[in-house]
């Protein structure tokens, strides 16, 4: 066996062993120490990413297929496949899994070995989504994913609770049904759910001009990953499910499963249906229409999670629109952006942990003038709406660099007119957003509020300085993976 | 054979629609259980002889025991059983929306060139093989999702947790 083959079993058995770890070992040890086995589990993850990638550039793998436990590789359906596109998102995941633990560890007080459990499931879930290259099996992943993110957003069976994660398993449902009746269509114009086979008998059935059947699978399709995406009109669930679920639950939710439930699903049927121009022109639309009425939304917003929900619902849009130009230039935008997000939105939610312990509110009403008071979450947060604004030399702006730059390339000009211009919108709702909570006068009930400690503050210095860092670094990364021929 | 699988589909279609309309907890797991056989059925004479087994079998028979055992041990009230609507009217017509959809949507089939009788492939041979090397993936998803019906049924059903 290759090491890529270790390496790649590890992503799914790894958190399979964390859950029998947690449920074997006494009760109150689990409980005490439940942050230690989730952080050990997410770091490990993302150095298994970085090792995987440079085992795979150095054998010059462009993606590399394999089974888990070792048994003889076959390149039939039900084989997994490491890919460069799912490592960027197998290290996102691992990286926000990592921000909730160290968010967990001081905002869940009760129900820990629980979180634990759904942590690692949730972790199976989407590295099972990013592994696979069969759509069945892709469904199989993504209700797991789903069952699990219900669950973690009722973990404390609270009336708001209940009634966030309700809205999200109806809704989520609806998508999954979508999906599949979608997978039946394929299946009976393909004979097979297998990537490849789809891939080279779909063009030849899409050209026909009254193929009904695949363009209704298409629909269904489409609608089923924006539901799970959370793109307009799609998105009402969101907003109430972030607010509702404890904030490393919501850092998960807008950090990691949109990204993998949804925006993944969009990065393979835009693969799969590669010459189809209706994909194109349908998350176009989708795209435009979520990054302007996202922005809007966020604007009238006084819960500083739900402006961090409308947010995320917004910057899918950007991603969107990168995956319907159809270029590499376009989709290496949309990759970059996933990244770029994951840690801006992450930075956010662990501010919205460090306000909702140190002032006990969230409406930013009730805030004001909490930059000497809290200077690092002040700092964190200012630079993570920088980036989400698109401002050098922050991820942020590379990321929508890239987008905007492939919608030009592809013809696209008054789209990513539009895009350009809602930068302004998404810089109005955050400088809202700052002005209220970090600047004016601070309200005499919040006079003795002081910084976050502990692990929110790391995770906010770590987020921070990793969409600095990347950010002033991404030419030189851009180049560095030019020359490894990945983009 | 192919006017059994309609009539097993006119009898999915309805057990469906009172499973979800009916006003008793206990009678839609019954109404979900005949839908379940009526699936079987249909997925039976479609060649799928092993999927039809396993949805007789788990779905039809091990999943209605559960509800039906659940429903028994949760001590709850006969009144309380019975699901109560505030919008009974609009709820009324949901039957006749439903049948009508189906109508339309069997009437667009038989009306477009779409062979909807795909037969399955025999599968009874290598079972064993597609199990547990073609199709490995789903059954890690699967043990997966056992799992976490696990753990809901602690995190949402345990006594005393707030």
């Amino acid at each position: 066996m290759h090491y890529l083959d270790y390496i790649a079993d590890t992503f799914i058995l790894v958190p399979l062993a964390a859950i029998i770890l947690n449920n074997i070992c006494p009760k109150k040890f689990a409980e005490a120490n439940f942050h230690l086995l989730s952080g050990v589990v997410t770091v490990f993850q993302m150095l298994a990413v970085v090792a995987a990638f440079f085992l795979m550039s150095e054998n010059h793998f462009s993606a590399y297929p394999f089974s888990v436990l070792g048994k003889a590789i076959s390149p039939q359906v039900g084989v997994f496949n490491l890919t460069s596109v799912s490592l960027v998102f197998l290290f996102c995941a691992g990286l926000v899994s990592f921000i909730s633990v160290l968010i967990a560890k001081r905002t869940i007080d009760a129900n820990k070995i629980s979180y634990v459990n759904l942590l690692m499931t949730l972790l199976i879930g989407m590295n099972g989504m990013l592994l696979v290259n069969d759509l069945f099996s892709l469904y199989v992943f993504l209700d797991v994913v789903g069952i699990s993110s219900f669950v973690m957003i009722a973990l404390f069976r609270s009336r708001t609770d209940l009634e966030g994660s309700i809205k999200y398993l109806v809704i989520s449902a609806l998508a999954t049904i979508f999906i599949l009746t979608a997978l039946s269509f394929i299946f009976m114009q393909t004979g097979s759910l297998s990537y490849d086979v789809i891939n080279s008998n779909l063009l030849k059935i899409a050209v026909h001009p009254l193929n009904v059947m695949l363009y209704f699978a298409l629909i269904l399709l489409i609608a089923g990953f924006a539901i799970k995406t959370g793109v307009v009109p799609f998105h009402s669930w969101l907003p109430d499910a972030h607010q509702s679920a404890d904030t490393s639950i919501s850092v998960l939710l807008s950090g990691i499963v949109i990204k993998v439930a949804g925006i993944y699903g969009f990065v393979v049927l835009t693969q799969l249906f590669a010459g189809v121009p209706a994909v194109q022109v349908s998350l176009a639309a989708l795209g435009i229409l979520t990054i302007v009425a996202g922005a809007l939304l966020a604007l009238r917003q006084d819960h500083f999670k739900r402006i961090v929900a409308y947010s995320s619902v917004s910057q899918m849009g950007y991603i969107l629109l990168g995956l319907s130009t159809g270029s590499m230039l376009g989709l290496v935008g949309a990759i970059a952006h996933v990244f770029s997000h994951a840690t801006f939105k992450s930075t956010l939610f662990a501010n919205a942990a460090a306000l909702h312990e140190q002032t006990g509110t969230l409406d930013i009403n009730e805030m004001g003038g909490l930059q000497n008071r809290m200077p690092v979450t002040a700092l964190s947060s200012i630079i993570a709406f920088l980036s989400t604004a698109g401002i050098p030399p922050f991820m942020g702006f590379w990321s929508k660099f890239l987008i905007i730059t492939a919608l030009w390339n592809t013809g696209h000009k008054i789209l990513g007119g539009i895009a350009l211009c809602a930068s302004i919108l998404t810089a109005a709702y955050f400088l809202r957003l700052q002005k209220k909570v970090f600047f004016g006068k601070t309200p005499a009930k919040l006079s003795s509020v002081s910084e976050i400690t502990g692990s929110i503050k790391f995770a906010e210095i770590l987020l921070t300085a990793i969409t600095s860092i990347v950010g002033v670094l991404f030419p030189l990364i851009l180049l560095y993976l030019q020359s490894l021929n990945l983009v | 054979m192919e006017t059994i699988i309609y009539i097993s589909l006119a009898f999915l279609l309805s057990f469906c629609i009172m499973a979800v309309m009916s006003r008793s907890i206990l009678k839609s797991a019954i109404y979900l259980a005949a839908a379940s056989a009526a699936l079987g059925v249909v997925m039976f004479l479609l060649g799928a002889k092993w999927a039809s087994v396993f949805e007789v079998s788990v779905c039809s028979g091990l999943v209605t025991v559960i509800f039906i055992s659940a429903i028994s041990l949760s001590n709850m009230k006969i009144e309380d059983v019975h699901k109560l609507y505030d919008d009974k009217k609009r709820m009324a017509y949901l039957p006749y929306v439903l049948l009508f959809g189906g109508f339309t949507m069997i009437t667009f089939v038989l009306t477009k060139d779409i062979n909807l009788t795909v037969v399955a492939q025999s599968t009874m041979e290598d079972f064993q093989n597609i199990f547990w090397n073609t199709r490995m993936a789903d059954i890690l998803g699967q043990i997966t999702a056992i799992l976490i019906g696990g753990i809901a049924v602690i995190v949402l059903l345990k006594e005393g947790a707030k």
